[in-house]
């Protein structure tokens, strides 16, 4: 994934694509969830992507406003969120200048004369944009919505969360009044570049594709699993589906799991391959290799075992697992150090330089649930003492115990 | 076996081709091993890839529609994945029940058709399920594509269920095009060699052919089935609407490439880079051109030019326009520069630099067995995946080339790739459908353009001699990784003088010099200057298949 502004040397710069996907829809469609996946999976590949969030521009000049802000009839309310916008869309076209790639406006963009509005001052900038629509009208799921919404948005935080409930339902309504689905029609909205997913990606519609990086944003998001179900209710009673490597140690550790869980090995989840280093502690490898030894701490990333992977190669492999993981039921994944280290680093958002430095230990069940705003975190011990083999940066020790909040 | 069978069907038809040599499109082969995925990204026991099971696609749409196009395409984007793709062309399997010359009755189409037509549409129909079947449960294919009309809801409906019953999910895939010009243009590119429209206006002829297609098939309905999984392509893509039941990672990566896809005929050809001013070169010095690496380049355009502009004017059309990509390597940069000049849009692709030679830089063929005498060994065995150390493999060249290989689909103009010979054989193995043994050893010396020009059948692959150079540079790249040419790899010599084509499969380089990047075109022998034009069967084929409604 080329990304940032290559200079050859002669001058010359690589040709690089800006874009600037712009979500829309009603409030409680997912559309800051889907903005944070976007923008997660694209820095997970190396590609530079920021969310701007207009609510967040908004909040700094009125921080807990009630439904009537949003009255279309509000002069003021809405001269505080055309600001708000104006400002969000100078931030993100000025951290496109700066070495940004995708740039992602998450507001609901309702009306065509805002969609036009954004079109036409990206396209000023040699930005390019692709419109994202969530289309929802499924009661519950967008209950569900609201119900997260109310406790995880700033918008209600320290509030009675019937009250949040319920004045988040009247926003909704006052955005219902002059929304417009985008395209159709024989609109001019014919000729933009869109993907609109109606009712949680049961029906898509992609219209004009304009190149790859774009068709890329867009095979990321259908593959996005925005059902309730596994993401915006967390239910227990489901059966689970577990995904080992193909090593024994994997398989064995997941033997005693209840028989109706279906077990799947996946090649992809093999433990990253150190190459002529596989076998050796840490103290040989600084021994033998001492080269490589130095080159690993240098650039952990990127640094390719001999005969082996590096961790970018293993985030490669692993994309149809995330894939999968993104489109799936419960998982549990019993998997090894580094691949556990990039999977990791993809629902938390670590970036190059942490992830594979974080420390996974042994005998420890992680549950992640996906949520609106981020990734929730819940870790359980089984208590069962392990040598750790996670070191620091420049150290060799076998038995080192990481620090507090090293990962 | 089936006696209706003809030798030429047997020649076509999926089932019956094998490899026969790396200048013809092998889409349509039986690969005989498994060594045809270049950029599979891991492997399963099953040989089954994404834990997605069986899949059937099956296209929907009316001829003229570039279904036949997409069916080929995207076998050929699946298999470079890894993923067990075969192709069953319906019109295959009628044209060897009517026999050479038969036709099916007026009425083969109406949904009122007679009791004799629905006995040979069902027989028709049978003989190419019982294939996929085949293919599926006993030769562990993984996606069978099925290139029909499919017309009706009702008989989706039931192909659906028949599928679900051997366990087969289903994805339709409707090719719907209601934009004239398409279709005109379609008409044209497939239709326009068949005897019926002789000195016929192109366009006239174009008209008559679409007439005769809602004549023939008189009932098509667009797909609408909530229940099925279905993409619809509209307009060649430039919208897409699809219906989600249980789409899997393989629908996904479908539609991913499916988005990048376009139907208009274009060429892509492949030149090399000129030689730089070092007299070992450098993987990581970057050099300039050298004097003779200047005239190279102008050399190489002038003959590209003209060449274009005769193919223009043999067939009456407009030149089309060009675009140039090369790597950000200094020395394709700078071969290109002649085109920049002249005005045509130069693309430089940071994915498209050479195969890192990793610790081989600089070292000669002795110096390499010596050093790394273990992992030579280990380079002999498998020599599109084995690394040397800090070097990357051919499948890691691969992976790393996906998004040129989508952006390659997606341009639109002719289009020239100057890059290194290393990034030249995956690209050309992506689009001539060459397996992973062949590609390290695939050559592209410099005094040849190669062209591949797209067939909706297969691609087709011409080289187009540069005059005029000196010899010294005409060799494969002095450039390239010194990695040995395994002993193995070169039958005894003289085995295959002679046979300019028809070497099985395997390697087929049967001459290969034994120093690494010597002579030659893309496994081809060297010491034979084949006719300027090598072209493989694909128009006759194609002429073979105008007629064809499916």
């Amino acid at each position: 994934m080329a990304s940032k502004a290559i200079t050859n040397g002669i001058g010359v710069q690589v040709e690089d694509t800006k874009i600037c996907v712009v979500m829309v829809g009603l409030p409680a469609r997912g559309k800051s969830f889907i903005a944070q996946k976007a923008q997660r999976y694209l820095q997970w590949l190396s590609i530079p992507a920021q969310v701007f969030n207009v609510g967040n521009y908004r909040r700094s000049d009125a921080p807990q406003p009630t439904a009537d802000f949003f009255d279309m009839n509000n002069t003021e309310g809405e001269r505080k969120r055309r600001a708000a916008a104006e400002a969000a869309v100078a931030d993100m076209l000025a951290w496109l200048r700066s070495g940004g790639v995708v740039g992602i406006l998450d507001a609901t963009n309702s009306t065509k004369e805002r969609r036009k509005w954004v079109l036409d001052t990206c396209n000023g900038h040699g930005v390019e944009v692709l419109f994202v629509e969530s289309k929802c009208d499924d009661e519950d799921l967008i209950m569900a919505n609201v119900r997260d919404v109310k406790t995880t948005s700033p918008d209600y935080k320290g509030q009675d969360p019937e009250k949040a409930a319920q004045d988040f339902r009247n926003r909704i309504k006052m955005y219902e009044k002059i929304y417009e689905t985008i395209g159709g029609d024989d609109s001019e909205e014919d000729e933009y570049t869109y993907l609109k997913l109606m009712d949680v990606s049961k029906q898509v519609i992609i219209n004009r594709i304009q190149d790859y990086l774009q068709s890329r944003v867009v095979y990321y998001l259908m593959n996005l699993h925005i059902r309730p179900r596994s993401i915006w209710l967390s239910r227990d009673d489901r059966p689970l589906t577990v995904w080992t490597s193909t090593l024994k140690r994997t398989i064995a550790t997941s033997r005693f799991l209840p028989s109706h869980y279906n077990q799947l090995q996946w090649k992809a989840l093999d433990e990253l391959d150190s190459g002529v280093c596989d076998g050796l502690t840490y103290q040989e490898i600084k021994d033998r290799y001492p080269d490589d030894f130095a080159a690993r701490d240098e650039d952990k990333y990127n640094y390719r075992y001999r005969g082996g992977e590096s961790y970018r190669d293993v985030v490669i492999r692993l994309e149809p697992i995330i894939m999968e993981v993104e489109r799936g039921e419960d998982i549990l994944i019993v998997t090894h150090q580094a691949v556990l280290r990039c999977i990791y680093a993809y629902f938390m958002k670590k970036d190059h330089t942490r992830s594979p430095w974080m420390n996974v230990p042994l005998h420890t069940l992680i549950k992640l649930t996906p949520k609106a705003y981020g990734t929730v975190e819940e870790r359980w011990e089984a208590n069962i003492p392990a040598v750790s083999t996670w070191r620091a940066k420049g150290s060799t020790a076998k038995h080192e115990n990481p620090t507090p909040g090293s990962l | 076996m089936d006696t209706l069978l003809t030798a030429e069907i047997a020649a076509n038809a999926p089932r019956y081709r094998r490899k026969s040599s790396t200048f013809i499109d092998a889409i349509h082969d039986v690969p005989e091993d498994q060594d045809m995925a270049p950029a599979q990204l891991y492997s399963t026991m099953s040989g089954r890839l994404f834990h997605s099971g069986r899949i059937a696609i099956v296209m929907v749409g009316l001829p003229a529609r570039g279904k036949t196009h997409i069916c080929v395409s995207m076998a050929r984007y699946l298999q470079w994945l890894g993923v067990k793709t075969r192709i069953f062309h319906l019109g295959d399997y009628r044209r060897a029940t009517v026999g050479p010359g038969g036709t099916v009755p007026e009425d083969y189409f109406f949904p009122n058709a007679s009791p004799q037509s629905i006995i040979l549409r069902q027989k028709i129909l049978k003989k190419c399920r019982e294939d996929i079947y085949a293919w599926l449960n006993h030769e562990n294919g993984q996606v069978a594509i099925y290139d029909a009309v499919n017309p009706v809801a009702s008989g989706r409906r039931s192909l659906a269920k028949e599928f679900a019953k051997h366990d087969v999910q289903t994805l339709f895939i409707e090719s719907f095009v209601d934009d004239e010009r398409i279709l005109l243009e379609n008409a044209r590119n497939v239709k326009i060699s068949s005897p019926d429209f002789a000195g016929m206006d192109p366009d006239k002829a174009a008209e008559l052919y679409l007439k005769r297609i809602t004549m023939k098939i008189p009932m098509f309905e667009t797909m609408d089935e909530k229940e099925l999984n279905f993409i619809k392509m509209i307009n060649a893509g430039s919208k897409f609407f699809y219906n989600n039941v249980s789409f899997n990672y393989l629908s996904h990566r479908i539609v991913f490439y499916l988005t990048n896809l376009h139907i208009k005929s274009r060429t892509t050809f492949f030149a090399r880079a000129g030689t730089t001013t070092e007299d070992e070169e450098s993987y990581k010095s970057d050099a300039p051109l050298s004097e003779q690496g200047k005239a190279y380049a102008r050399k190489m355009a002038e003959t590209l030019t003209k060449h274009r502009e005769q193919e223009a004017a043999e067939q009456g059309k407009p030149l089309r326009p060009l675009s140039v990509w090369t790597s950000t390597r200094r020395k394709t940069v700078q071969t290109a520069e002649v085109f920049g000049e002249k005005g045509y849009k130069v693309r430089q692709r940071s994915q498209m630099s050479q195969i890192n030679p990793g610790a081989c830089e600089r070292l000669s063929e002795r110096m390499i067995r010596q050093i790394y005498a273990e992992e030579v060994e280990k380079h002999d065995l498998d020599p599109y995946h084995h690394r040397y150390p800090r070097a990357e493999s051919y499948h890691d060249l691969a992976v790393r080339l996906e998004p040129i290989i989508l952006e390659l689909e997606r341009e639109q103009n002719d289009l020239l790739i100057i890059a290194h010979e290393s990034v030249l054989r995956v690209l050309y193995a992506y689009l001539m459908h060459c397996s992973t043994m062949d590609i390290p050893i695939l050559k592209f010396p410099r005094d040849e353009i190669i062209e591949i020009i797209p067939a909706a059948y297969q691609n087709e692959a011409k080289r187009i001699h540069i005059p005029g150079l000196e010899s010294s540079i005409v060799p494969g790249s002095p450039d390239d990784i010194k990695i040995p040419v395994t002993v193995q790899s070169i039958p005894p010599s003289g085995q295959a003088s002679g046979e300019a084509s028809g070497v099985t499969s395997g390697i087929t380089s049967g001459q290969l010099s034994p120093i690494a990047g010597g002579l030659g075109s893309p496994a081809e022998p060297a010491t034979e200057r084949p006719p300027e034009k090598v072209i493989n069967k694909a128009k006759d084929m194609v002429a073979d298949k105008v007629d064809d409604e499916d």
